[in-house]
């Protein structure tokens, strides 16, 4: 119980100390407000990356993308007490999610998608919502339709700064989001493989002739995608610890918004995309109007796409991936 | 005061009509002209007074919430028990066969079921748990001048649709302004509050909350906006934290409740996270330090240790075992124990006499006492529920005067 008259005897003093972490918490509310965008944005990024790979290499766009993070999380759900019950790091645990995401995403590839490739994109993008809907459902048989909560994977502190209270996990996340990206664009430009997959998209057969397996290299972006996708995953969970059976749907389109916005094809862009998302939800958010942050996500996206038809940081030709 | 004596008034006018003609319930002036029926309702067709209130009862039997259904069935068998035991004027009779009859939480199913149980001339119809399935039983019900009691129904619509709907279960905005009561309690001053904006239920207790806080001295130093899919909650929390808020008001649904007691907390917010009754059930699995110094309202909590809960507790336990001891078990054994007091408030067993005592009654179970107001709806306790590592516990109840 506080005392109630206390605060009153000193209401002028209250008022000026009142004054004064007002103008703080409005510094420490930005620096917060920023975290939070980035740490969201992260997330977008890393799930947009997985987009832009397959898109760059075979023009598809995998709508089943999003359901591939939520594969991920429930494989979380059920591997982290494991780990946890054996004594092993929590964070481990996602060597298990790459793993099932892969598996399911190299499945998609080879059972769904590469016998329609040849019947154009209209067939490609149908059979992808397809699959989309029969993960989703799929997960509701196997799991049920109640939400899960998966147990915390990382405890770590926080800290302060300038008022803000920083969540470690939030900057850990934006950190693997960036380290994702570099590694991918270091391995696209500099190994062979790498330059195989920017040979197949700009010419199939003349890949095929130069020795380029085409099947192979395109299935190995699905694998590297849902790879990522199980990055994702660990990420979202991190700091949304719950799994729904379509929390792939949404998330999915915000990262393919993301995707879109920064140059879909573009690895940067990918991430510049998301970034962009994440700060644009959470201060239309804090600083416009709650209600309307994902109305004006969506407008940014028709706007950008309006003044700059390939994304912020796409090429209308040249190279992809 | 005012209200007991309307009902010992219409007692005592229901008395004279019952005795002045049996057969002359046509004539029109029945002499009550506070009774809040616009026309007299048929007297029930057994004619003779036979001191056996039939009772037709409605309950989810099937489906996802077919425990609330086996809690209703116990508390109905074990009440009936108890009163046809006793020495009460009146006695209980299920039609049906005793049986709860099932409206599977659908509200077709729900119409059926109220035909079914119309057919076999019932007194008066007990339930349903949920507002959807309620809501057209009512209607119906309204239109033959059936008394239907609800139990789990907190819709406020449910007993505005006619005179002879009644329940046993406060309304929705109800628990907004018992939480303020509680903020005010705990000595919290500055309060944020977090609602769903695309929901009825959200909306209602916020707005409760928020009419009752200036006289609980309370301000409110922020209110933010989400939807029921959100689960970025961070924008939200972090202004919050920087309103300076000690209690946060979060009238939500379970699922999302977790997303938000971990990113209030990972925001910095320190202070009491309060909900309604859609909190019940959250998983709190991975978050059991998060949950620490959250609360929220409920129906009734079998922990409180008021005599009545007890004693029904333990009565139910024995029987039945704890399993399917929840809050619409609760609502159901007052709700057949309203109808006895009603029967003998109202002066006889059929229809227009239970309405005639049920109108502004007063009542003491366990859902502790209360009275009806003019709609039919009670002014009563709530249980507040804490967290102690993850699990539910009672903190205590708390009743309409603060206390």
């Amino acid at each position: 119980m506080q005392s109630v008259s206390a605060p009153r005897l000193f209401q002028k003093e209250v008022k000026i100390e009142s004054n004064r972490k007002g103008r703080c918490s409005e510094v420490s509310l930005f620096i917060q407000s920023v975290i939070n965008g980035l740490n969201q944005g992260a997330i977008y990024a890393l799930i947009a990356l997985g987009y832009t790979m397959v898109y760059g290499i075979i023009r598809m766009i995998n709508l089943a993308h999003g359901d591939f993070i939520m594969v991920g999380a429930y494989t979380l759900f059920y591997t982290v007490p494991l780990m946890i019950h054996y004594g092993m790091p929590a964070w481990l645990a996602v060597i298990a999610a790459v793993a099932v995401c892969v598996v399911v995403g190299v499945t998609v590839e080879v059972v769904a998608y590469r016998p329609v490739r040849g019947a154009g994109s209209m067939t490609a993008l149908i059979t992808a919502l397809a699959m989309s809907l029969f993960l989703e459902n799929l997960a509701m048989v196997l799991f049920g339709s109640n939400p899960k909560s998966v147990t915390a994977i990382f405890t770590l502190p926080s800290v302060d700064f300038l008022g803000a209270k920083l969540q470690c996990k939030y900057l850990l996340t934006i950190a693997i989001g960036l380290i994702m990206m570099l590694g991918l664009q270091l391995f696209v430009k500099k190994t062979r493989l790498g330059k195989a997959m920017r040979a197949v998209p700009q010419d199939k057969q003349a890949s095929t002739l130069m020795g380029i397996n085409v099947n192979r290299i395109i299935t190995i972006t699905f694998a590297i995608g849902s790879g990522l996708a199980a990055v994702a995953a660990l990420m979202y969970c991190s700091t949304y610890p719950r799994c729904t059976t379509d929390m792939g749907s949404m998330m999915g389109l915000k990262a393919f918004i993301a995707a879109v916005l920064g140059g879909i094809g573009s690895i940067p862009g990918a991430m510049l995309g998301g970034i962009i998302v994440g700060l644009v939800e959470i201060f239309v958010k804090v600083y416009i109007a709650p209600g309307w942050y994902e109305a004006i996500t969506y407008s940014l996206l028709i706007i950008v796409l309006l003044v700059k038809p390939s994304g912020i940081l796409g090429k209308n030709v040249g190279e992809k991936v | 005061m005012k209200k007991k004596f309307l009902s010992i008034l219409l007692c005592a006018a229901m008395t004279v009509v019952m005795f002045t003609g049996c057969g002359k319930a046509s004539d029109g002036g029945d002499g009550t002209p506070a009774a809040k029926e616009g026309t007299s309702a048929p007297v029930a067709a057994s004619g003779e007074e036979d001191h056996v209130i039939r009772i037709g009862a409605v309950c989810a039997m099937t489906g996802g919430s077919a425990i609330y259904g086996e809690g209703a069935q116990n508390a109905i068998d074990l009440a009936v028990e108890e009163i046809n035991a006793g020495d009460s004027e009146y006695k209980v009779e299920i039609v049906n066969g005793g049986k709860v009859v099932d409206d599977a939480k659908d509200s077709k199913q729900a119409v059926n079921a109220y035909n079914s149980l119309i057919s076999e001339s019932p007194e008066a119809i007990v339930g349903s748990f949920f507002s959807s399935v309620t809501l057209p039983m009512a209607e119906l019900a309204n239109e033959q001048n059936m008394l239907l009691l609800a139990t789990g129904a907190t819709n406020y619509q449910v007993t505005l649709i006619g005179p002879t709907i009644f329940r046993d279960c406060f309304i929705d905005p109800y628990q907004g302004k018992m939480a303020a009561l509680f903020a005010k309690e705990q000595g919290a001053s500055k309060i944020a509050i977090i609602y769903a904006k695309d929901d009825d239920y959200s909306n209602g207790l916020k707005d409760a909350f928020v009419e009752n806080a200036d006289s609980n001295g309370l301000e409110i130093v922020y209110t933010g906006e989400c939807t029921t899919t959100d689960t970025d909650f961070t924008a939200q929390a972090s202004q919050a934290v920087a309103a300076g808020a000690d209690f946060l008001f979060y009238p939500c649904f379970l699922d999302t409740v977790p997303l938000l007691v971990q990113q209030a907390r990972d925001a910095g917010f320190e202070g009491i996270t309060m909900g309604g009754d859609g909190w019940d059930g959250s998983d709190t699995a991975g978050l059991e330090t998060y949950f620490d110094n959250c609360y929220f309202t409920n129906h009734y909590s079998s922990e409180d240790t008021s005599e009545a809960v007890q004693n029904f507790v333990n009565k139910y336990t024995e029987k039945y075992g704890s399993e399917s001891l929840n809050a619409c078990a609760a609502l159901y054994y007052d709700a057949i124990y309203m109808l006895v007091q009603a029967a003998e408030d109202g002066g006889g067993s059929d229809t227009e006499s239970l309405v005639k005592g049920m109108t502004g009654m007063t009542f003491t179970g366990v859902g502790g006492t209360f009275t009806l107001d003019e709609n039919g709806d009670p002014e009563k306790s709530v249980a507040i529920n804490t967290y102690e590592n993850g699990q539910v516990k009672w903190f205590k109840t708390l009743s309409p005067e603060g206390k």
